[in-house]
């Protein structure tokens, strides 16, 4: 009984799919399934008919029978659902991925309505974390349409869909956060509620910026899997170009790799990337080279002697700063030592970045660059609060002078009423 | 006058009267005396407005020095004065700090001569020059405001051309005038750079004059309530002169401590093409105008309201010139109305500068 | 002030004399204090145009070599000057768009490079690659005589 449903299923796929290999023209007027579903006022039956209004394969011409099959020209039910026909109902988990491919993986077919669309998502999805699951059978794990919707299916780059940018990590988090089921698959519920805690978040989320990452800039849309140990240095590279080069230059390149350390992850996380500080050096709490380096050992040293040097900069560059916002308050003139500031702030990002060389020697070019600057500009501001007070000593000079002159004036006066007039009084 | 001139004095003096017609002057400034009652005090106002104004032309024609007055340098020319000039920042501040209190004091000025009556006959002539000298004042305050071509100048300026546009039949053509084109651009800064240094300052000279000369004429005014009263008055020169110096001196160091305790603000060079921060609002000379008008319904009666709020305002102007015919007899009335105004002159000002939600401070 | 019967005794007359000399000499130093300030005003500074809208570099036309880029400050940003291998110049904002790092010419690919988040631009500078939004803006180059002139937009 199954094998032969399953049969009619695959022959009632073939049909929709044999007509639309034809030229798209829409088969007219005639969507019946539509007509009923929405008459029929009931919450298990009518939305995919009302979603299905808005949906992208709807404006394009395709219809309910396309992915179900049956005959959307007939007037009752049973002829309507016909298996015959190719009907095939609601699809299982496991018919998903293939009923969707049959259209979207034909390049020739999706050439016709949208040139640049890859075809690769099954072949991608079967090699995922979620498509090799269920190839195995386990229908809880996500298919086309747990996030792309059923009937109500907009492009990606429409901001209704729940895979477009602003919306794909929640998408992802609706499986993902829920601790039940990830505990049934041995995977952490949490990593939407570290990443929103990272600087990603707040670069994609408050600040709009787009190019920081979300779950499939790392992970890949279709093809979701974790990046292995070994690929993270490249899949973070992809932005992180120069980090990713230096640390493939630096000590830590070939250890990490032999004892299967996950590369940037080691020591930044992967879902909770906070902004690093030198406290990353330090040996405190937030030490990250203190699990393996032991306290007095040679790379317990050299992260203290970098974490000296970039300590040092960065309280220069503060120390000019306040200076130069010091002498702005006082209504001095400091555009240009600020400029000067902006090459210290530029020295300093380089010899943070040059952190990941893991070599002390390494970054003494670009600290001491910042450094001569930081001073320079210091010096700048120090110069303008001389200026500002040399301009207060004048002002009390003459101040002073008005207020003698005030005096002197005010005696003569009162000298000259009290010869005019015998009174003392006005 | 008690000192014996020496010889060599006296020689000087003669002919100094018999080529400048010195003595003249002389004998007339040291007939002028000053009557001496209760409300003495606010013949301090006249002399005080005066001086300031003369500040502003000295700071001003200093400023003259570097200022260039195109869109593309005015603001880096302000800047250059005051970060690179000896004692630029100290003119500059001056002069903007200056314009404040020469304003304020010109009011105050207002206030008192018309509290006190002076403007009563024979001195209508005077008043009226007056209340013309009150506009080119305002008039200098919103060309100069116009020149350091910053944000808050530009777009301020911007709404304030606004406002003449709404006058029926000529607004149009009158804020074309102004601007120099239809919009704010570098054409109306040349314009109210001209404006600023050429015709108002021709126009004051000459309403300037008339104003000394008719005070001369009819000598200092003695309100009705203290006439009578009054035997004592004192020599202008030197004694009330001197006084005069104790409350210039006084200005000249608040107005330096200001400029070092309060430079006044650069800003940012205006961008035409940027939209308007928040919060732009014109000096608080002009705020209860300003506020005044937002306050309008946008129709009365089928006429847009601030068409009505510039109407009021040009009529408000007109009474200004009118008082002394308009207080013919002397009555209340006329102090009840101008109370009134002032009042709510002054709770649109504070309205003004409350603060808006979610602007910068300009 | 209890009044002295009026005598116009010599002690008086010193008194006076003393007075008006204070007030000579105060109101003379005031204003001694008043001019010093506008005559320094009158003499101008050293460097004697204002930072206009066109900016001098200190540099020379000949001293860019050609297919070269460099950073210049410019009123206080900094700008991007560029040379083509045809020896035409060419200036750009160097404030990358995307967070305000400084950018950088790349010879061996001739493209704009920034440092900090892979950020590419081409030698319009328009946006390429990475996460740039918005493209550098261009500014005005002109020769002077030997001097590079920059003329802010």
């Amino acid at each position: 009984m199954r094998s032969r449903l399953v049969v009619l299923a695959l022959l009632g796929l073939a049909a929709p799919c044999a007509r639309a290999q034809a030229p798209a023209k829409p088969p007219a007027a005639i969507n019946g399934c539509v007509d009923c579903h929405l008459a029929l006022d009931d919450p298990r039956i009518s939305p995919p008919a009302k979603l299905f209004a808005d949906d992208v394969h709807a404006k394009a011409g395709f219809t309910c029978v396309f992915c179900h099959g049956g005959d959307a020209r007939q007037e009752y039910q049973e002829d309507a659902h016909d298996p015959k026909k190719g009907f095939i109902g609601k699809p299982k988990p496991q018919q998903i991925p293939e009923l969707c491919g049959k259209c979207h993986s034909d390049a020739a077919l999706m050439k016709q309505y949208d040139p640049s669309q890859r075809v690769d998502q099954l072949t991608e999805y079967r090699t995922s974390g979620h498509g090799k699951a269920l190839a195995k059978g386990d229908t809880t794990v996500a298919e086309c349409a747990s996030c792309h919707g059923a009937h109500g299916i907009q492009p990606v780059k429409d901001s209704r869909s729940p895979v477009s940018a602003t919306k794909v990590a929640e998408t992802c988090n609706h499986c993902h956060g829920n601790a039940a089921l990830m505990a049934a698959h041995e995977l952490p519920s949490d990593p939407y509620e570290k990443w929103s805690r990272s600087v990603h978040y707040r670069a994609r989320v408050e600040k709009a910026d787009l190019s920081a990452p979300t779950c499939n800039s790392c992970h890949g849309n279709h093809g979701a899997a974790p990046p292995q140990v070994g690929s993270v240095v490249n899949v973070c590279g992809t932005c992180h170009v120069t980090f990713a080069d230096q640390f493939k230059l630096s000590p830590h390149w070939e250890p990490f790799k032999d004892m299967g350390l996950p590369g940037c992850v080691t020591c930044h996380e992967n879902h909770e990337i906070v902004k690093p500080s030198e406290a990353f050096l330090a040996e405190g709490e937030q030490s990250k080279c203190s699990s393996c380096h032991e306290a007095g050992s040679a790379g317990a040293r050299a992260a203290a002697e970098m974490r000296a040097d970039l300590v040092g900069l960065d309280g220069e560059i503060r120390r000019a700063e306040r200076l130069v916002d010091r002498a702005e308050e006082a209504g001095m003139e400091v555009s240009k030592v600020r400029f000067d500031l902006v090459a210290a702030s530029n020295a300093l990002t380089r010899a943070r970045s040059e952190v990941h060389l893991f070599r002390p020697s390494a970054m003494h070019g670009a600290v001491a660059e910042g450094l001569a600057v930081a001073r320079k500009a210091a010096a700048g501001g120090e110069a303008r609060l001389k200026e500002r007070d040399f301009r207060q000593r004048g002002l009390f000079v003459s101040l002073g002078l008005i207020l003698l002159s005030i005096v002197a004036l005010v005696v003569v006066i009162r000298e000259r009423d009290r010869r005019s007039s015998p009174h003392p009084e006005d | 006058m008690p000192e014996p001139s020496e010889a060599r004095e006296g020689r000087l003096r003669a002919w100094a009267r018999d080529r400048l017609g010195w003595d003249e002057l002389a004998h007339m400034a040291a007939k002028k005396r000053v009557p001496v009652h209760r409300y003495t005090l606010f013949y301090y106002l006249g002399g005080m407005a005066l001086f300031l104004f003369l500040v502003q032309v000295a700071t001003g024609i200093l400023l003259l020095l570097y200022y260039r007055p195109s869109a593309a340098e005015a603001f880096e020319s302000v800047q250059y004065v005051m970060a690179d000039v000896p004692f630029g920042w100290l003119m500059r501040s001056i002069h903007s700090w200056g314009a404040n209190l020469f304003v304020a004091v010109v009011f105050a000025h207002l206030i008192s001569v018309f509290f006190l009556k002076a403007y009563r006959a024979p001195r209508e002539v005077t008043w009226v020059t007056g209340a013309i000298l009150l506009f080119l004042a305002l008039g200098f305050g919103f060309s100069g405001y116009l020149l350091p071509w910053n944000t808050l100048a530009f777009f301020a300026t911007k709404v304030g051309t606004d406002v003449p546009a709404q006058i029926p039949g000529i607004g149009h053509l009158l804020s074309r005038i102004l601007r120099g084109g239809s919009d704010v651009t570098g054409a109306t800064l040349s314009r109210f750079y001209g404006i600023h240094v050429a015709i108002l300052p021709a126009i004051t000279t000459l309403m300037l004059g008339a104003h000394l000369l008719l005070v001369q004429r009819h000598g200092m005014s003695v309100p009705r309530s203290v006439e009578g009263k009054t035997r004592r008055s004192i020599p202008f020169v030197p004694d009330f002169l001197m006084r005069d110096m104790v409350g210039w001196l006084a200005a000249v160091g608040i107005l330096a401590a200001l400029a070092a305790f309060f430079p006044w603000e650069l800003g940012v060079k205006a961008d035409p093409f940027a939209s308007a921060p928040a919060g732009i609002r014109p000096e608080w000379y002009f705020l209860w105008m300003f506020q005044g008008l937002k306050y309008l319904p946008s129709k009365i009666f089928g006429i847009p309201g601030e068409t009505l709020g510039v109407l009021f305002f040009g009529a408000l102007g007109a009474a200004l010139v009118a008082v002394p015919w308009l207080d013919r007899r002397g009555r209340r009335g006329i102090a009840v109305a101008a109370v009134a105004v002032l009042t709510a002159a002054a709770i649109l000002t504070v309205l003004a500068l409350l603060p808006v939600p979610g602007a910068e401070k300009p | 002030m209890s009044s002295a019967v009026g005598s116009q005794s010599s002690g008086a007359a010193t008194r006076r004399t003393w007075l008006s000399w204070l007030l000579g000499t105060s109101l003379g130093l005031t204003l001694f204090s008043f001019l010093y300030p506008v005559l320094k005003y009158l003499v101008p500074p050293e460097s004697s145009e204002p930072s206009l809208s066109e900016f001098e570099l200190d540099l020379k036309a000949a001293d860019v070599a050609p297919a070269s880029g460099r950073i210049v400050p410019v009123g206080g940003k900094p700008v991007l000057l560029l040379k083509n291998a045809a020896g035409e110049l060419s200036a750009l904002t160097a404030t990358c768009t995307h967070l305000d790092c400084t950018v950088q010419y790349r010879a061996d690919r001739s493209d704009i490079w920034c440092a900090c988040h892979n950020g590419t631009y081409d030698l319009k500078g328009r946006n390429v690659s990475g996460p740039p939004p918005r493209p550098l803006t261009p500014l005005e180059v002109y020769v002077r005589g030997e001097k590079i002139v920059i003329k802010r937009a």
